[in-house]
């Protein structure tokens, strides 16, 4: 049968951010297939060490468009290990509450993704409605929308205003009566279902060969390897909550882990409001005057669980006023370029955007 | 995790009995890094992945103009042994032909990290059959552009159109500029802390 | 996990018929044109959408910026820190030139701008905020780069983001410099500021924001931000070299300075001005003396054939004679008294300036080849006419060393004491040539003046108290009140601490005698100082009379020149204003070209603006002198050294009454 080449992305709903996959398919069947990234790349990593170690903080946020502040918490983690500093213990309840707000964010941006692939607009309108409340949350929080520079090296740049609580609660409560009805919508949605059920699979043999984390991980293995589980960073050893996990890696159980988590990221933000202690919340980083702030030499890399898995900052100081070297490890790098390469052949040309979303490719990590 | 510091004491030993580590750090209980010879890498990487240590989180390279080298990262990860660990080595920086053999056996996720390696650094990775594609620099005519000796701006002085800024918010009343005057008085003396009052 | 879908799920989904749709209504339009537009033209009115309304930002959402001119100092720390460099500072030379601020505001190029709002927290002066306007378009790109004052698009705009303490990212405290302890250093002449140690000094520089405020304010333009810079990487060698450019009395200044630069200091609108002078200190007192060395290119010898002689020692003659010589000239300087240095020697006592720091400046000016002869008074030893004779030019920089004296009765009593005649006479006990006795210190005195000079007075006789009867009475009396007192804040609080008594506000009225001993000083509540022209004319409460005990008055009022050197000749030439002589600005005699003045003489009291006029006065000497003289042929590096003493050479400052 003749192959045909088609080009999915980088304008297509079913691709998240700007990058390409080449398709080579016969018929209905992809043969063969890769992604071309590169039509993103900002230079960070260069950027980053041209840039002092406060001063980061406008770039970083900036690596990953819909979820910045894990960037910003494995920046700050990266540099309080190499200058050793203590972090107080009300930021790091601080810090928790934004990370599982932008988690639930994202959560909910991804499961209205899935509208993209199927066709489903419904579910995308109202995940965004949704998000677009956590999105004012951190407006009134951070001071922006998107990119929110608050968690900073030491701690976090302001406290929260007062009565901020309120407007958490009362989103959480709302998005918990509305949880039910996400999943009728979505994933309890036959013809949703159909799409997902038993399709897109990924064996735990191929989690292992590729590296893949988070939830891909977790769908498959049937154990809570999550970062904050594993290896609680922050304050998550003090929270209670559930890792989801399967022992069956197909699009609707991922889909499912994603939505249960968006449940345990719930009461996480709950617990943290009720125990927030008070105090200090930033912590001295350097000496005078931010752009003369000094880190001690060393390497260190530090990482955090995003929505799509391990990841990672990999810093490097000399002892001066910029950083030497940061390396960003994407979390969805290993499924994104390998797995498309290798994994993606097989699956018919409708599912490769199914594929993509379900399998959390998110090119802006990959071409940093 | 409860027996963290006992995996650290596991890996010193499990690491230090068979190699010669050039040196070995403890960052904190949850990871260490292993400098060991250009030689060691892939014998300890293999060691490591059959301890547990499955999982390839990154890989990449750092530029240390001034000793002339290149260092290379591993960094490996055991999901039931919490322990991040960084296998770092040293290689000679030479620009044309620094090589170094893949680590696609071991872990074959290492194939696009190390073909990003090569892009930024030029360091070639024999035994991956795609190290030398093109991945995310279309186009790139200048040297791989992560070295130090890259000048983005230079590079984007030459290969883009500069905007100018109106002067429009600029007044300077008839009189010559100050901050001109201050800008050249301070590049004087900057040039005068080199020891030259030239 | 398998579950089996009951025959009944769809029908669970019926609820959904009946359900009331989740709307969110959209009544918040981004701009108000928007919302105008929504409300008048939209087809179907719908109520939710007829009270449409600008959406507001969040209380501290990071909009467009806004900049309060006033406040603002132009100093360009948000032009340095921004990361995307969409800041750069315009130059507006149609705003007020002052001391502490530069003629420049910051401009922000919005498609640039990542709105991190980092610059609003580094802002040294708060100026710089953000608004809650976040709407703004245009088809001209050019209209992206804006000039925030304090209102956008010419209205008045809600806050937004601003600094608070938790996001600020300065460092508005200054690092300790230990001093010696009230009781301890009451009794000796040791040294008070004991110097910062290289860690601290290290972590005062790194506070530094390298905005060059200071650099105009100092009357030599040092170059204050780069020698900090300099500390702070830890090279002494090039701090030295930047330093010695622009100042040849570092380690003297680095002590007793007047500290202009720390007063219009960028952080010292917020916090703690940069201890700049106690930076300098710590260049001067770490540098090996063979660093020195590098500080000019090479050794400098008589390679223009003309002489300059240069009447006095003190800060002027010093700075003339150092950068004469540098340029190539044979330089002689006339001391009077024993020792070089004039004020620093004899006026300022050796707690503030031990002669180890004024040595160290003075020997590397003699090393370069600049011949003091001390113990020569021109006048006595050697006449003018003999230096006009003898040389091609004369600097003047005799300064103010006679004490004024004070008009009301009892003031000649010989137990009232001038500054000038004390002072003198501390330093020489000090350095072992007076014994205890030799000096006449009463167990109760009273000091008249409110400058660094009568605290001087002050606390050296709270010193010799100490010494002499183990216990001190010291009173000071002045006309201004504590709040304005003309000597620097330090005295007064390291004064306080020594147990000196104030009784600021007051004029001296009469030094009560009686059988040929004081008992004390009358003084009158004093309403004001200045008349309404300005001039010096103080008016006293009688009402509010009050008797201090004391049995020794030390008047410290101010000192006078001594023109007694000066032969008629030349004295019918040059005119004198208050004590000063008049010249231009470079120091130059209008009648008598080959003579020049500096320091008190010209411009008042103030050493750093002693070496300032030395400067500029050596570089108009060789202005007059180059084109006729003789010269040698030169090395490059000679050339280049004479070319960087000629540029360095400073403008007034705004103090000064530099305004062309």
């Amino acid at each position: 049968m003749r192959q045909m080449k088609l080009f999915l992305g980088p304008q297509h709903p079913g691709m998240h951010g700007n990058a390409s996959v080449h398709i080579y398919a016969e018929g209905d069947i992809i043969k063969r297939s890769y992604l071309l990234p590169g039509m993103l790349h900002r230079g960070f990593e260069k950027g980053m060490e041209r840039h002092t170690w406060m001063n980061n903080i406008g770039l970083i946020p900036r690596v990953c468009v819909v979820e910045p502040d894990i960037n910003e918490m494995a920046f700050a983690m990266g540099v309080e290990m190499l200058a050793n500093i203590e972090v107080p213990e009300r930021a790091h309840y601080l810090r928790m509450v934004i990370l599982e707000l932008a988690r639930i964010s994202i959560h909910l941006m991804s499961y209205g993704g899935l509208g993209g692939p199927t066709g489903l607009y419904t579910l995308m309108y109202h995940a965004h409605a949704d998000r677009n409340r956590i999105l004012n949350i951190f407006e009134k929080i951070t001071g922006h929308r998107v990119y929110h520079m608050y968690i900073v090296p030491g701690g976090v740049r302001k406290d929260f205003p007062v009565g901020i609580e309120n407007d958490i609660h009362e989103f959480l409560n709302d998005l918990e009566s509305r949880y039910t009805e996400y999943r009728d919508l979505g994933i309890e949605n036959p013809t949703v279902l159909a799409r997902i059920k038993d399709n897109i699979m990924l064996p735990e043999s191929v989690v292992w060969e590729l590296g893949v984390t988070g939830v891909g991980m977790r769908s498959a293995v049937n154990k809570p390897y999550d970062l904050r589980k594993v290896k609680p960073y922050a304050r998550y050893s003090e929270v209670e909550f559930d890792v989801p996990v399967y022992d069956y890696s197909d699009a609707r159980n991922r889909v499912d882990i994603k939505l249960n988590e968006l449940v345990q990221s719930i009461g996480i933000i709950r617990q943290c409001l009720e125990k927030m202690p008070t105090g200090p919340v930033r912590a001295k980083v350097g000496n005078g005057q931010s752009m003369r702030w000094t880190v001690p030499k060393g390497q260190v890399y530090s990482c955090v669980e995003s929505s799509r898995g391990e990841f990672g900052y990999y810093i490097v100081s000399d002892g001066g006023t910029h950083p030497y070297r940061v390396g960003v490890r994407g979390a969805s790098y290993p499924q994104g370029l390998l797995g498309i390469e290798k994994y993606m052949p097989g699956t018919r040309i409708d599912d490769a955007p199914l594929w993509i979303d379900t399998m959390g490719v998110c090119s802006p990590e990959i071409d940093r | 995790m409860m027996n963290s510091m006992n995996n650290v004491e596991f890996l010193n030993e499990l690491v230090n009995s068979k190699f010669n580590v050039v040196k070995t750090e403890i960052i904190n209980a949850e990871q260490m890094s292993f400098i060991v010879d250009s030689r060691d890498v892939h014998t300890l990487l293999t060691l490591l992945k059959t301890s547990g240590w499955k999982q390839l989180s990154y890989l990449s390279a750092i530029d240390w103009i001034k000793e002339d080298e290149f260092e290379l990262v591993y960094i490996v990860f055991n999901w039931d042994r919490p322990v991040h660990i960084q296998v770092r080595t040293r290689i000679k920086r030479d620009r044309e032909n620094a090589s170094f053999e893949t680590i696609i056996p071991i872990y074959p996720g290492a194939k696009y990290y190390e073909r990003e390696v090569h892009e930024f650094f030029g360091i070639k990775f024999p035994g991956n059959p795609d190290f030398h594609k093109q991945l995310i620099l279309e186009n790139w005519d200048d040297m791989p552009p992560l070295l130090k000796d890259f000048d983005p701006r230079a590079y984007s002085d030459s290969h883009f159109e500069k905007r100018d800024y109106p002067e429009k918010h600029i007044n300077l009343n008839n009189q010559e500029s100050k901050q001109e005057k201050r800008q050249k008085r301070n590049l004087k003396s900057l040039l005068l802390r080199n020891g030259g009052k030239k | 996990m398998k579950k089996v879908n009951s025959i009944f799920t769809p029908w669970r989904l019926l609820k959904y018929l009946f359900k009331k749709p989740i709307t969110i209504p959209f009544t918040k339009i981004f701009t108000q044109k928007n919302a105008n537009y929504l409300n008048q033209n939209s087809i179907i009115k719908l109520n939710s959408r007829l009270d449409s309304e600008p959406r507001e930002g969040a209380d501290n959402i990071r909009g467009f910026h806004t900049n309060d001119w006033e406040e603002c100092i132009g100093c360009g720390t948000c032009a340095d820190i921004c990361p995307t460099e969409a800041i750069f500072m315009a130059e507006r030379l149609e705003l007020p030139n002052e001391d502490g601020k530069l003629q420049q505001r910051p401009t922000i190029d919005y498609g640039r701008c990542c709105f991190c709002a980092l610059c609003v927290d580094t802002c040294t002066t708060d100026s710089l905020k953000m608004s809650k306007e976040y709407i703004y378009s245009n088809s001209d790109p050019d209209a992206f780069l804006f000039m925030p004052t304090d209102t956008f698009e010419g209205q008045k705009v809600k806050e937004g983001y601003v600094k608070d303490e938790v996001s600020d990212l300065l460092d508005l405290k200054r690092v300790e410099n230990p001093h010696e302890l009230p009781e301890e250093r009451k009794s000796s002449f040791v040294e008070i500021v004991r110097g910062y140690s290289k860690e601290f000094a290290r972590l005062e520089a790194a506070r530094c924001v390298e905005c060059g405020v200071c650099t105009s304010a100092c009357p030599v333009h040092m170059h204050i931000p780069q020698y900090i810079k300099a500390i702070w990487e830890d090279d002494i060698d090039g701090a030295l070299r930047q330093v010695y450019e622009t100042n040849p009395l570092p380690g003297v200044c680095g002590r007793v300075c007047t500290h202009n630069c720390e007063t219009s200091c960028a952080i010292a609108v917020r916090g703690e001005a940069i201890a700049i002078r106690w930076l300098k200190r710590y260049i001067i007192d770490s540098a090996p003396d063979d660093m020195y060395e590098n500080i000019i290119l090479e050794p400098v010898s008589d390679v223009i054939d003309a002489k300059v002689a240069i009447v006095g020692s003190g800060p002027a003659g010093l700075g003339a004679a150092y950068y004469l010589r540098v340029m190539g000239y044979k330089v002689d300087v006339y001391e009077e008294l024993s020792l070089a240095g004039g004020v620093m020697r004899y006026g300022i006592p050796a707690y503030r300036l031990p002669d180890t720091a004024i040595d160290k400046d003075i020997n590397f000016i003699k090393h370069i080849g600049v011949n003091i002869k001390t113990n020569t008074r021109v006048g006595r030893d050697i006449t003018m006419d003999q230096l006009e004779q003898d040389y091609d030019a004369v600097f003047l920089g005799t300064g103010f060393m006679k004490p004024r004296g004070l008009n009301i009765p009892g003031a000649d009593h010989n137990r009232v004491v001038g500054a000038m005649e004390f002072l003198p006479k501390v330093r020489e006990f000090e350095r072992g040539n007076l014994s205890l006795e030799d000096i006449d210190v009463a167990e109760n005195v009273v000091v008249i003046g409110g400058g660094d000079v009568a605290f001087d007075v002050a606390r050296s006789a709270t010193r010799l108290q100490m010494l002499k009867y183990g216990k001190s009475s010291v009173k000071l009396t002045s006309l201004e009140n504590e709040d304005s007192l003309p000597a620097t804040f330090d005295e007064y609080v390291e004064g306080a601490e020594e147990g000196v008594e104030f009784f600021c506000g007051n004029g001296p009225q009469e030094v009560v005698v009686e059988n040929g001993k004081i008992l004390g000083l009358k003084l009158w509540k004093c309403l004001c100082i200045f008349d309404e022209k300005g001039g010096f004319n103080p008016e006293f409460d009688k009402e509010c009379e009050q008797i201090i005990e004391g049995e020794q008055i030390f008047i410290a009022i101010g000192q006078a020149p001594d023109y007694d050197y000066i032969p008629e000749s030349i004295k019918d030439k040059i005119s004198i204003n208050r004590g000063k002589i008049e010249a231009s600005i470079d120091g130059q005699v209008k009648d008598v070209p080959w003579l020049f003045v500096g320091g008190d003489i010209l411009r008042g009291p103030d050493l750093i603006g002693g070496v300032s006029d030395g400067h500029r006065s050596a570089k108009a000497i060789d202005a007059y002198l180059y084109e006729n003289a003789k010269k040698q042929d030169i090395s490059d590096s000679l050339k280049a050294m004479r070319e960087a003493v000629k540029e360095s050479s400073p403008e007034l400052t705004i103090r000064q009454g530099g305004k062309k």
